[in-house]
């Protein structure tokens, strides 16, 4: 696609830069290496769950119960591992299965019973709080027994070592490279309009500096954390479903017009089933690191991360009515949310502000969100 | 005589294109004054001039009304002054009554409560200044659209409103309705409220208009008294060129029977009462049935029932190219060989906000797969061969739909249907709304659809369009079929008839 810059595009750099400026000044430990690193860990978990969001957004729904989700797959895993010892790969299975088939669930009985996500997921939202509390009974459950580290706490601890972090960057930009020339070649072959060479490169230059910069910072550390190459993962297969499949595409015809896809042959039902079971799949995944990053599953975990989702997407450029949004958009949305709260956190800031802080952010996205969609 | 409303050399600029160059147009008192144009040819742009939607300020030149200049800030204003626009998608709300539709937002009050009996009174007077005659506590949306419509004017009137602009008012009107509305707006004259009268149906402005222009391009072409000109003249002054043949159908050898209905009967929903009673039809191949009635007779859910996006059978069978369908959706249809157009494009056909190439696919992604993703390549060019063999009028595939004149938006609507390749299409009202040499394409898109062995079936509120296109021609009355003819021994008088549910005598 040809690029365009939006005020919204710089707008949302500008404010990144904002709070990063803000952050740094206020705390010298905002930019240190160790922080970063938790920060991209952070990222790289609202980030995960965004995405997931991202899917049901499109098509113009909603999932308010996916941090209750992450809350309760963690929940599941932790007391198999802890109470039942059972190996942490062998628990991730039954907690993954429980998830696919919740969202299953739910989204089979938004389109089918034709009820409204946003009551679905409410009521999703507090039974999976009271299921969650149930399997932990309210106990602090850790992820590994006696402090071992196992699959389950190394998902938040394993770093890649710096050499191989070096590596593998070279590798993602020599597969950016590659991608970025073959699409151009096709585009112009067939008579598509496509970006300067200068401004091509200049975005792939943008990106090494970016990643290197990254790599930089996160080897001084201990290497790029486990979570990053997930996010990455899943942002790649996200990127693939939405852009470059039928059923991607069917999303965003649902979310623009639902009754003109419908009259078009999308099957509409079984497109948005799919859409929530693989938002199961990813709350999942979610669960797993975020309660991994905690280090135990406790009755907090996963407390408010629907919202963080939610204004990531939206922060991003994802509308609310559907049919509009992109996977870049929704990582650059997660990092402004994530860069907010870890400096709010290390600030000491006051859970009360933190609250009102979130709350804040939220309200401002939904109604630019809004005002741009009037346009 | 002095002009009641004048816009004098108007220019309007939109960032890369410019709408209107220099337009000049005046409406006399007690007049009806017919815009004609094709579509893009800066109509609309005019209208939202004249109705304060594109506020003063925002266009170069000048507009006066009763000889003074004016300068509407917003479409308040331009109300304020007596000007009113009915548009072509009404701005009545469904669920609310007939009554408060007429008062929204002016509800007549005594202290901060709605004053309802004044209310209703009041209504009841407005009502029948436009010869209506229904319960006040009516939902709107349980009316016809033609009702909906005299709704509108009413609730116009009721605002001291002395212009009264209408945009396609009879675009999704039967020809009964037609000539209510026609009736209205002479009466309207006689008690001095001018007109703008916006459409494409050139017998209806040469039954109504005193005078018309013409824009082409966004110029004034012409301004004639209706007296001194005709109808070949208006169409040559709209597309700068003359249309010999209108309705050039070339009509090709009928093959086997692709569609056939056989006592169908359905309802909108399991327990309500059915809308179809039992229909039964055929269509074969290189032919074109045509399907006709009044609003509300039945024909648009007809194609929609067939096609799987409406209502629930209730008897009957539907027999496509030898395969039944039975409790169908859309997309077993489209798979059984049979495609839509819908009459309402911008509510079934598109999805407005993305490019044409996205648009034009939709119908046939699953089939343009390489494994589980998407064959890029092989979509852009079925895109490309349908984007040019249809002349969509577009920088390119990348435009967005939303911006596209109406007729590219039908022939974007057709070229996803036929990129199904279907061997039955449907077209639901394929011209309505369209300009007259996108009209042109449409009917000579039915004729190489038809060559090539398709059945067509055809539904269209024009009668005139009707015959020149069908080889056979169905009418509905209420839900029913009202009688069945050949094309050579369709008349209108007989079609009217059995719209109307009525037998000529001696047939």
């Amino acid at each position: 696609m040809k690029t365009k810059f939006s005020a919204r595009d710089f707008s949302l750099i500008l404010s990144l830069v904002a709070v990063w400026a803000f952050f740094a000044v206020a705390s010298p430990q905002y930019l240190s290496a160790r922080n970063l690193s938790a920060l991209s860990v952070e990222l790289a978990i609202t980030a995960t769950l965004a995405l997931g969001m991202l899917l049901v957004i499109l098509p113009g729904h909603i999932d308010l119960s996916v941090g209750s989700g992450v809350g309760l797959i963690g929940g599941i895993a932790a007391v198999l591992v802890f109470n039942h010892h059972w190996p942490a790969p062998l628990a991730f299975l039954p907690a993954i299965a429980v998830a696919l088939l919740i969202w299953f669930a739910q989204g089979t009985l938004i389109v089918r019973e034709r009820i409204p996500a946003f009551i679905i997921t409410l009521g999703g939202l507090l039974i999976f709080k009271g299921a969650f509390w149930l399997v932990i009974n309210t106990h602090t459950v850790p992820v590994a027994p006696g402090g071992r580290p196992n699959l389950f706490s190394l998902l938040t601890t394993y770093y890649l070592p710096p050499l191989a972090s070096y590596g593998l960057i070279a590798l993602v930009m020599l597969a950016l490279i590659t991608v970025t020339l073959r699409g151009r070649k096709r585009r112009a072959s067939l008579g598509f309009e496509v970006d300067d060479a200068e401004l091509a490169f200049l975005k792939l230059f943008l990106t090494a500096q970016a990643l290197l910069l990254f790599v930089l910072c996160v080897n001084q550390f201990r290497g790029i954390p486990l979570p990053v190459l997930i996010l990455g993962l899943v942002a790649l297969v996200i990127q693939i479903i939405t852009r470059h499949t039928p059923f991607g595409r069917h999303l965003y015809a649902i979310g623009g017009n639902e009754e003109a896809a419908f009259v078009s042959g999308v099957p509409v039902q079984r497109v948005v089933i799919g859409a929530y079971t693989l938002l199961g799949g990813i709350v999942a995944i979610t669960g797993l690191l975020q309660t991994a990053y905690s280090g135990a599953s406790t009755t907090t975990v996963g407390d408010s991360m629907e919202l963080d989702a939610i204004a990531a997407c939206v922060i991003g450029g994802t509308s609310l009515r559907g049919g509009r949004g992109t996977v870049l958009g929704v990582i650059f949305g997660a990092l402004i949310m994530a860069s907010l709260l870890n400096g709010m956190t290390l600030l000491a800031v006051s859970p009360e502000l933190k609250f009102i802080a979130r709350g804040v952010v939220l309200t401002l996205a939904v109604w630019m969100d809004v005002k741009l969609a009037k346009r | 005589m002095p002009a009641l409303l004048e816009a004098c050399a108007i220019t309007k600029r939109f960032p890369g294109v410019t709408a209107l160059r220099e337009v000049s147009f005046d409406l006399r008192p007690g007049e009806i004054h017919a815009l004609c144009g094709e579509n893009g040819a800066g109509k609309s742009t005019l209208i939202k001039l004249l109705s304060g939607l594109h506020p003063h300020g925002s266009y170069e030149g000048e507009l006066r009304l009763d000889d003074r200049p004016a300068q509407f800030r917003s479409i308040a204003d331009a109300q304020r002054n007596g000007i009113a626009v009915i548009y072509q998608e009404l701005a009545l709300i469904p669920e609310l009554s007939i009554a408060e539709n007429l008062f929204l937002g002016c509800e007549p009050r005594r202290g901060l409560l709605i004053d309802w009996e004044k209310l209703y009174t009041d209504a009841r007077t407005i009502l029948g200044r436009v010869g209506l005659d229904l319960s006040l506590e009516t939902p709107v949306g349980r009316l016809g659209v033609g009702q909906q419509q005299l709704v509108e004017i009413a609730k116009a009137l009721s605002k001291q409103t002395r212009i009264l602009i209408l945009d396609e008012p009879t675009a999704a009107l039967a020809e009964r309705e037609v000539e209510i509305l026609l009736t209205l707006l002479r009466d309207l004259r006689a008690r001095g409220i001018a007109c703008i009268y916006i459409s494409h149906k050139l017998d209806e402005v040469f039954a109504i208009a005193d005078r018309i222009t013409v824009l082409r391009d966004g110029a004034t072409i012409s301004t004639h008294a209706t007296a001194t000109t005709s109808k070949n003249g208006v169409i040559r002054d709209m597309v700068g060129r003359e249309i010999k043949d209108l309705f050039p159908r070339v009509a090709s050898q009928p093959g086997d029977v692709l569609l056939q209905v056989s006592h169908l009967s359905a309802a909108p929903s399991p327990n309500a009462p059915p809308r179809l009673h039992d229909i039964s039809f055929a269509v074969r191949a290189g032919e074109v049935l045509g399907i006709g009635g009044l609003m509300g007779a039945g024909r648009t859910e007809l194609l929609m029932h067939i096609f799987g996006a409406w209502g629930v059978r209730q008897d009957g069978q539907v027999v496509i190219d030898g395969l039944s369908l039975h409790d169908a959706t859309p997309v077993q249809a489209l798979a059984a060989g049979l495609a839509l157009v819908s009459e309402d494009r911008k509510r079934y056909g598109l999805v407005l906000d993305r490019d044409i190439g996205f648009n034009l696919s939709l119908s046939s992604l699953t089939r343009l797969r390489r494994g589980l993703l998407l064959d890029e390549e092989a979509e852009v060019r079925a895109n490309q061969k349908f984007f040019s063999s249809l002349r969509v009028k577009a920088p390119s595939l990348e435009t967005v739909v939303g911006t596209l004149s109406g007729g590219n938006q039908q022939k974007v609507v057709i070229g996803k249907a036929l990129m199904t390749d279907p061997r039955v299409v449907f077209l639901d009202e394929p011209t309505r709304g369209i300009d007259v040499g996108a009209k042109l394409e449409v009917y000579e898109l039915v004729n190489r659809l038809t060559a090539e062995g398709k059945a067509v079936v055809l539904v269209s509120s024009e009668l005139p369009e009707l015959m020149g296109m069908s080889d056979r021609i169905v009418m509905l009355h209420e839900g029913r079929v009202g009688g069945e003819f050949t094309r050579a021994r369709a008349t209108p008088e007989k079609l009217l008839a059995a719209a109307l549910g009525r037998q000529l005598s001696a047939a």
